[in-house]
């Protein structure tokens, strides 16, 4: 019959979650119809047929026989003209129908209804975070997404590590310097802070990479390949008065302790450095001053190193500034020019803004777009 | 849920599982809600909140211009709809109302008999609730931005006061004078916390970006002072430790005392192991933090993974506790949020902010169906509906 023909075509293809009523509230046969909005007319009437309570109140099959013929008035009044759109004659039709198909509607209720319009994306939203078990369903954030120019790599810090040495000028500074990466351009490319966090303290205890303090923020830890160090320091001190202590340093001290700072006990009493000893190691700059009696690990000849970043970081959190909106296609800032100031190159410096959280990054249907946070 | 439930009903699994669960799913549907709204009582910015943990009923509220006020949480209506009110006051025109900004409130762990507040005109104030009336006053050289009063203790009844000097004083509630002074700080002390785990230790976060635990039985200086870079323990190095790269505004200890979580104004969280002192290095990225007082945050409890609200600019962030991970920002006021509590009961969290308002997130796990006109009519089945009518006709 006509009926269930009008049921097929509502069978939506996917079927919206399960909206759980608040048990108690009875549907008055008006509800549908207001939530009708946008619904097809074969639809909508087929939803005012079924009503808005689940199965399970049971209050549904008080309602039906009472009420269908107080429809009828409803109808007659006009209640929606605009969403009725047309089809009282269907509705009617609906209400007069008998009872069995009207039944057989309400199993198929959760596919017909279509729904309450209204912010469906944030109740989907709550319902993926609602955990299964006690397993939590993770809500996408909006960090780094798969990007293509920025993001090949995924999971492992170490090989987020080499990648980011790749993009390191080396020429630039005459390969004096190691290559150098920042904790901030890995926080980019691993996805989740606490376990590149947690593999790169592991590096460091095996021993394969270096934390050093770059001076002009103290949070910014520039990560460098231990070996690279070595064989670059050597080289800077050779021939010059304090290339003894600096050897000693390297082959005593580098290996056995791993952290980023070193105390004035530990360098006399631990390693036999004598204060002259230490003063060569500060002169080299292989230490820098911390405070009284201790002192940062530190690359030699860095100082240039740091000067370019610091100009270029802020030239390039200058160009999204300056930008309409203060906000810029990701593909579009790395087709620019760079500006002069900008000696590392724009990839370096945008993986760092985007770890160190300087600039948002949203995704959105033409790529990442960066925003510059409001506060 | 349903699984949960006869899962507990077969014995197949631990009570205490399920009700981890479904405090876990309503702290993840945390959300603003028409229905429930608190009372405005102040005339400026609210700085502190606290509520007593013996029932859960009573929220106190300091503000930056010297009122307290006492809500009462509770639902007592049948209406969903509910507003909580207030209770009582310490007014403008009270005697002994505060001079100054209040910054702390806290009740007193064991009864809501009595509560204490702290402020900047320099005074810690023990309340009577029921006469509303000061039972003592420990007056200070400096202001005092927090103080704290350990929640486990019965062995002692020291509250912490941290004010603008380098020194945290104790101060004695049966003897009514400030008992023990523990120095180790060299600028202003913005937060202090007593564990919920130990009746002695006591962790205190300062400006020159230190954080130190200590035990206040102990005559010769702090335990620990938190290392965010997990360097090497030794006496002389203390003196270089710093737990954050600016000044530490707040502490809270997660709920069963075993971590501590700080918050600086260099923008981070960190989560320290409370009983070595080592930096467990979870990142929770950027957590902006502007403020130049302290920053109440809380940690919910009684959940499967404990979360962290954080005021984060005007509105709250929501982090996982153990994993670091960013759930959600709960966005609702208009101006900065100073200071956050978690109902753990009912799992909801009432927030403070300069905008005078108090916000009550409530766990919503339904889809709120469209207001309808006939609701109270409709509770009633028309067959049991009365028809009974005085008039003649009738």
């Amino acid at each position: 019959m006509s009926f269930s023909q009008e049921v097929d075509p509502n069978v939506a293809p996917g079927a919206p979650p399960h909206r759980p009523r608040v048990p108690g509230r009875a549907c008055s046969w008006r509800d549908p119809i207001r939530c009708r909005r946008g619904a097809r007319p074969g639809g909508g009437g087929a939803g005012i047929c079924v009503g808005t309570t689940p199965s399970s109140t049971g209050l549904r099959d008080d309602k039906l026989t009472p009420l269908s013929s107080s429809r009828l008035g409803t109808y007659g009044e006009g209640g929606s003209p605009g969403l009725l759109g047309g089809t009282p004659g269907e509705a009617v039709r609906h209400c007069s129908a008998p009872e069995d198909p009207i039944f057989r509607l309400s199993s198929l209720y959760p596919y017909l209804f279509p729904g309450i319009i209204k912010s469906r994306d944030m109740s989907r939203k709550r319902h993926r975070l609602v955990p299964e078990t006690t397993g939590l369903k993770r809500r996408r954030k909006e960090g780094p997404v798969e990007s293509d120019p920025l993001r090949g790599e995924l999971g492992s810090a170490r090989a987020a590590v080499s990648e980011l040495m790749q993009l390191f000028p080396r020429g630039l500074f005459e390969d004096a310097l190691p290559p150098i990466a920042l904790r901030s351009q890995v926080y980019s490319l691993v996805p989740d802070r606490t376990v590149a966090d947690r593999q790169l303290k592991e590096l460091q205890e095996q021993g394969e990479i270096r934390i050093v303090q770059l001076g002009f923020d103290l949070d910014a830890h520039g990560i460098i390949f231990t070996e690279d160090y070595r064989t670059r320091v050597l080289k800077a001190c050779d021939g010059r008065p304090y290339a003894g202590a600096v050897q000693k340093f390297l082959a005593s001290v580098l290996p056995a302790c791993g952290d980023l700072s070193f105390q004035q006990e530990q360098m006399t009493q631990t390693f036999g450095f004598r204060d002259s000893e230490i003063t060569h190691l500060v002169n080299a700059g292989v230490l820098t001053v911390r405070d009284a009696g201790s002192w940062w690990l530190a690359v030699p000849g860095a100082g240039r190193f740091i000067k370019y970043f610091v100009k270029g970081r802020q030239a390039v959190l200058g160009m999204v500034r300056k930008a309409k909106y203060r906000e810029l296609l990701l593909s579009e800032l790395l087709g620019r020019r760079a500006p002069a100031v900008v000696r590392l190159g724009l990839t370096y410096h945008v993986h760092d803004l985007i770890g160190a959280q300087l600039v948002d990054c949203i995704s959105t249907t033409s790529g990442t777009l960066l925003r510059l946070p409001e506060t | 849920m349903l699984g949960f439930l006869s899962a507990r009903q077969t014995g197949l699994e631990d009570p205490l599982r399920l009700r981890r669960a479904a405090s876990t799913r309503r702290v993840l549907g945390l959300e603003l809600n028409k229905d429930r709204d608190v009372e405005r009582v102040h005339g400026g910015g609210i700085n502190t909140l606290d509520i007593e943990p013996v029932e859960g009923r009573y929220m106190l509220s300091g503000g930056s211009d010297g009122v307290i006020v006492l809500y009462d949480l509770e639902n007592s209506s049948r209406q969903p709809y509910y507003t909580c009110k207030a209770v009582c006051s310490v007014d403008r025109y009270h005697p002994d109302v505060h001079k100054y900004s209040v910054e702390t409130v806290q009740w007193y762990p064991h009864d809501t008999g009595m509560f204490t507040s702290s402020s900047f005109d320099k005074t810690l104030k023990v309340w009577d609730t029921n006469t509303l009336q000061t039972a003592d006053v420990f007056n200070f050289e400096e202001t005092v931005y927090s103080h704290h009063m350990s929640p486990v203790s019965t062995k002692h009844c020291l509250v912490a006061v941290g004010t603008r000097g380098p020194k945290v004083q104790l101060c004695d509630l049966k003897s009514g004078s400030c008992s023990h002074i523990l120095q180790g700080h060299r600028q202003e002390i913005l937060a202090v916390s007593w564990s919920p785990r130990y009746d002695y230790i006591l962790a205190t976060a300062s400006a020159d970006s230190r954080v130190k635990l200590w035990d206040v039985r102990r005559a010769s200086g702090c335990l620990i002072t938190l290392d965010q870079h997990n360097g090497e323990k030794s006496q002389a190095v203390e003196s270089a430790n710093t737990a954050h790269n600016g000044k530490v505004n707040g502490l809270c200890f997660t709920s069963d005392g075993l971590h501590l979580l700080t918050v600086g104004t260099d923008n981070r969280m960190r989560l320290w192991n409370s009983s070595n002192g080592e930096n467990t290095l979870v990142n929770y990225g950027k957590v902006c933090n502007n403020s130049k007082k302290g920053l109440k945050f809380t940690v919910s409890s009684g959940c499967s993974s404990e979360f962290v609200f954080v005021p984060y600019g005007s509105t709250i962030a929501v982090y996982t506790v153990y994993s670091g991970e960013q759930i959600t920002m709960l966005k609702g006021h208009y101006k900065s949020v100073d200071c956050c509590v978690f109902q753990s009961n009912l799992q909801e969290l009432y927030s403070g902010s300069r905008d005078c308002n108090i916000l009550a997130w409530v766990p919503s796990l339904y889809e709120p169906v469209p207001d309808d006109d006939e609701t109270t009519k409709s509770q009633l089945n028309p067959a049991f509906e009365d028809a009974w009518s005085s008039s003649d006709e009738g």
